[in-house]
């Protein structure tokens, strides 16, 4: 998953920044020592137990939230819009934590309302699935009792038409891992979805029976279920379905459905009559409606949830952030900091290193120790919004542990003097760094940061900047002739599979790649096939660790800064306010209105 | 009058064929790609960068899709994705796949509210004060006003709206915070929505308009034809308005009408303020996003909105001066 626009930058620093996993937490306030300040505080994630849920943990109806009433309105204020509804389309935080009101996958993440604790359960699905064939395949049974908003039944052939559907050529925006799974990396050529009326092989993807959806993909993964539950496996009935014009008004297998929507604008949640809580493991629906309010600025945006007149004291932003300006006194006035969450998002900020021309490792360690970190993550908003990271996985990976090869932590201001004895012994002691940076105002005073500190380590740092607009275009062109630049990265569900090897493995570089330093080491390559075969999803996880702290070592082609954090406020008339860790967002399931 | 009208018309349509062109063109001068700021994670899989600019039709060539995106207002497309445009067609937006023509019809009685309300409001207080200055002109009145207008000079609606809003309707509670018009459904609603924002709007304009009647105004009545007047024995009143103030008319007027396109500027500016839904806001997301449909769309609606009210403006010369000739 993708980070939200907004997030990323009004200024559409459109980062391919994406996303998700797992968090540890401290909701109702900042734990963190995060005044709005630095804090050099060793990161300690307690990551929530990711593992798949049984089958009774499957079952419906969601786990009461303590005091939790039924009713009102709960108003959404939020900073830009969904650029997507339609469910195959849907990769950024903001539109996967919408998704969870009217789509419904065939697995989802359980999310304990008092311990927090985060499974992988099946929603639509009887379990997680059932693993055969050494991991090639996956079968799912659907529950009884499922049905679309208009009371149709929700069968196998809607699972296995959707999808078809992610084969169209309009569908570019959601994850690709279920296609690429059955048909290989290039599964656009090999089939061009259902509406030439052209169905998917049984030996591909079957549906035995009305309950049963089989998938049968090329290699072992392991980790299917958790792909199951990205947006893509919720169903479209096939009769509603107008291609890209879908969009505009999915179906709903959830609890809400669409009362009305304008594009950037409003978009209105009432209940769905035709959802059936026994059947649903994970959403309470407490509340009677969702009314979202589109396109509302910052900071008015945060100040309105501050203040909460009117219909502001049931005011929550699911997804954004609040404003950095309004941050001294959320966190720390008593009135604000009480109705706060600040919790770990997927994602990682790193700079990353040019290794086609910086080919010296000694050389691209220096600029990790020089590196001032501190100083940035105070630009960043302080700790409540950034923790000092030191590791290329985020604390939220199933399998994480701390890992700090250059002493960040103890220093993390940066050591000069360390970097100039690495290019003493390199035998270049003021290299040139060319470095671009997306130019907006955080990225201009961040950039002049980082480059006074490489200096005083002996770099000699060009400075130049892109427009914000084609950043990612430019750094990602193989052939850039820039050296040192920013990018961040988060995983699609709480396992490395999805970090290490699209941003370390080193074949097929090309311009577009979300390997960025162009990091072509030998043994990464060889032990991302290796890995990626083991079952034991415990295994996997321990050796993805090792090989990505392998990487920030030996090949130092990234310098981790700092694992982002939500941080935001919610209205006084709101409760069950809990945050989802897979998302990065708040977990619309439990909210609540109190009476 | 007709003769003058038709050869206005035709030379907006040209401007506005010249403004389209140059906008189009200059899109693709830039480095960036709309289909790599849309391609996210799945950039790096070439197949999908190509289906992306095959649905944003940037796989053809430039003048082609310049000529398609201008036919397509005129009588509808059909879209590389499959989806049916009908006329008017301005597209698709690039960001998030929506039709641009009803976006547009929703987000356009936002911006006209602010701009007709925001002007209305501008016009009434700074050309007032103005003259009320320049009948005190030297006295306590004129020294305060010319002192307020200096100030709303200075300030900018992204530092007074805020203020504003926290002021009047957060503690005080006498106005309605910003919210869109529906006038068609709650027309009371809508203009108290629109009160703070339009007052907030106007204060960067009145100030301005304000020091120009005044000066006008003194300029005015130190004219030979006012002095006339005054020796045949009319009322100071009479003059001020019937004489002064005409004369001084035909000028703001002038101005007003180089306003336009700042008034739409200012729109913008208290739209994103006030969290509104206009042109205004969707013209920026529209350059932040890349989008070119939507900027093309807004352009065209602003540029086509300035053009007209100019040629009003100009026509509005000969009622208020009879001086003026069209021809």
């Amino acid at each position: 998953m993708r980070n939200s626009r907004v997030r990323l930058g009004a200024a559409a620093v459109a980062v391919a920044a994406l996303s998700l996993t797992a968090a540890c937490s401290s909701g109702g306030g900042d734990d963190t020592g995060g005044k709005g300040g630095a804090s050099s505080k060793p990161t300690k994630a307690p990551v929530p137990n990711y593992g798949l849920g049984t089958a009774a943990d499957s079952t419906g109806p969601a786990k009461a939230v303590p005091g939790a009433v039924k009713g009102g309105t709960v108003h959404d204020l939020d900073q830009a819009g969904f650029d997507y509804l339609d469910p195959a389309q849907q990769y950024v935080s903001d539109q996967l934590s919408v998704s969870l009101l009217y789509a419904r996958t065939l697995t989802a993440y359980k999310i304990d309302p008092t311990t927090k604790k985060t499974v992988l359960v099946g929603d639509l699905a009887t379990d997680t699935g059932k693993m055969s064939d050494g991991g090639k395949t996956w079968t799912y049974t659907l529950k009884s009792g499922l049905k679309f908003e208009d009371g149709t039944p929700i069968t196998s052939k809607d699972i296995k038409y959707s999808i078809e559907r992610l084969f169209a050529d309009f569908e570019t925006q959601g994850p690709q891992y279920i296609q690429s799974w059955l048909y290989g990396p290039d599964y656009r050529k090999l089939y061009k979805g259902p509406y030439s009326g052209q169905e998917i092989p049984a030996n591909i993807l079957d549906t035995p029976d009305d309950k049963t959806v089989v998938f049968h993909f090329k290699d072992a993964h392991a980790d299917a279920p958790y792909a199951m539950a990205m947006p893509v496996t919720a169903p479209v009935p096939k009769a509603k379905d107008d291609k890209a014009a879908y969009n505009n008004h999915p179906v709903s297998s959830g609890p809400y459905k669409i009362a009305s929507y304008k594009p950037g604008k409003s978009l209105v949640f009432v209940r769905n009559t035709n959802w059936d809580p026994a059947t649903d493991p994970i959403r309470n629906a407490y509340p009677d409606s969702w009314n979202f309010s589109l396109g509302i600025a910052q900071p008015g945006l945060t100040q309105r949830i501050m203040a909460g007149s009117g219909d502001d004291k049931y005011a929550i932003d699911l997804s954004g952030v609040a404003d950095p300006t309004q941050m001294a006194a959320l966190t720390s006035d008593a009135q604000y900091k009480s109705r706060t969450v600040n919790e770990y998002q997927p994602y990682v900020e790193t700079l990353d290193i040019n290794t086609k021309r910086i080919t010296d490792p000694k050389v691209r360690q220096a600029i990790a120790y020089a590196f001032p970190m501190s100083q940035v993550q105070q630009v960043f908003g302080g700790a409540a919004q950034g923790d000092l990271g030191t590791t290329l996985l985020s604390p939220t990976i199933a399998g994480w542990k701390d890992f700090d090869p250059f002493g960040k932590k103890a220093k993390p201001a940066g050591d000069p003097e360390k970097a100039k004895a690495l290019l003493k012994e390199a035998g270049n002691e003021h290299p040139t760094l060319v470095f671009p940076y997306a130019n907006t105002p955080r990225w201009q005073k961040i950039s002049l940061t980082i480059a006074n500190n490489l200096e005083k380590a002996g770099f000699k740092v060009v400075r130049k900047a892109i427009d914000p607009t084609s950043y990612y275009t430019v750094v990602g062109k193989v052939n850039n002739q820039y050296d040192i630049y920013r990018t961040g990265w988060g995983a699609d569900w709480p396992n490395a599979s999805t970090v290490v090897p699209p941003t370390m493995d080193g074949r097929n570089l090309q311009d577009g790649t979300n390997n960025y330093s162009f990091l072509n080491d030998d043994h990464i390559n060889t032990e991302i096939d290796r890995i990626k075969a083991i079952t034991d999803l415990t295994k996997q996880a321990d050796e993805w660790r090792t090989l990505s702290e392998y990487s920030l070592q030996h090949d130092t082609a990234q310098v981790p800064f700092l694992f982002d954090k939500y941080f935001n406020i919610y209205g006084t008339g709101l409760g069950g306010v809990t945050y989802n860790s897979v998302t990065g967002t708040i977990n619309a399931s439990t909210v609540f209105v109190k009476q | 009058m007709l003769r003058f009208l038709t050869r206005r018309v035709l030379g907006a349509i040209v401007i506005l064929l010249a403004i389209t062109a140059v906008t189009y063109f200059l899109f693709f001068v830039l480095p960036s790609d709309p289909a790599r700021l849309a391609c996210g994670k799945n950039c790096s899989n070439p197949d999908v960068v190509k289906a992306i600019h095959h649905r944003m039709g940037l796989d053809l060539p430039v003048y082609q899709q310049y000529w398609d995106y201008i036919r397509g207002i005129f009588v509808g497309r059909h879209m590389p994705d499959g989806q049916n445009c009908p006329a008017p067609c301005f597209g698709f937006s690039f960001v998030n796949d929506q039709p641009i023509w009803p976006t547009l019809t929703d987000r356009y009685p936002t911006t006209l509210s602010l701009a007709v309300g925001g002007s209305a409001a501008f016009l009434v207080i700074g050309v007032g004060l103005g003259m009320l200055s320049a009948w005190q002109q030297g006295k306590t009145f004129d020294r305060v006003a010319s002192s307020i207008s200096l100030v709303g000079n200075s300030v900018q609606i992204y530092f007074i709206g805020p203020l504003a809003i926290a002021l009047f309707a957060d503690n005080l509670g006498w106005l309605d915070h910003g919210h869109d018009p529906t006038w068609g459904s709650d027309p009371t609603g809508s203009f108290s929505g629109l009160v703070l924002p339009c007052l907030v709007m106007s204060v960067i304009f009145w100030s301005n308009y304000s020091r120009q009647t005044r000066s006008l105004m003194v300029e005015q009545l130190a004219e030979d034809h006012i002095r006339t007047a005054r020796a045949k024995g009319m009322s100071s009143r009479y003059v001020f308005f019937r004489y002064a103030l005409r004369g001084a008319a035909a000028s703001i007027i002038t101005i007003f009408g180089i306003d336009l396109g700042s008034v739409f500027g200012g729109a913008i500016i208290t739209e994103a303020t006030f969290g509104l839904h206009g042109l205004g806001t969707l013209a920026v997301n529209a350059v932040l996003g890349l989008d070119l449909p939507m900027e093309m769309a807004v352009m065209i609606f602003s540029a086509s909105a300035i053009v007209i009210f100019n040629i009003l403006v100009d026509t509005a010369y000969a009622i208020i001066d009879p001086r003026i000739r069209l021809s």
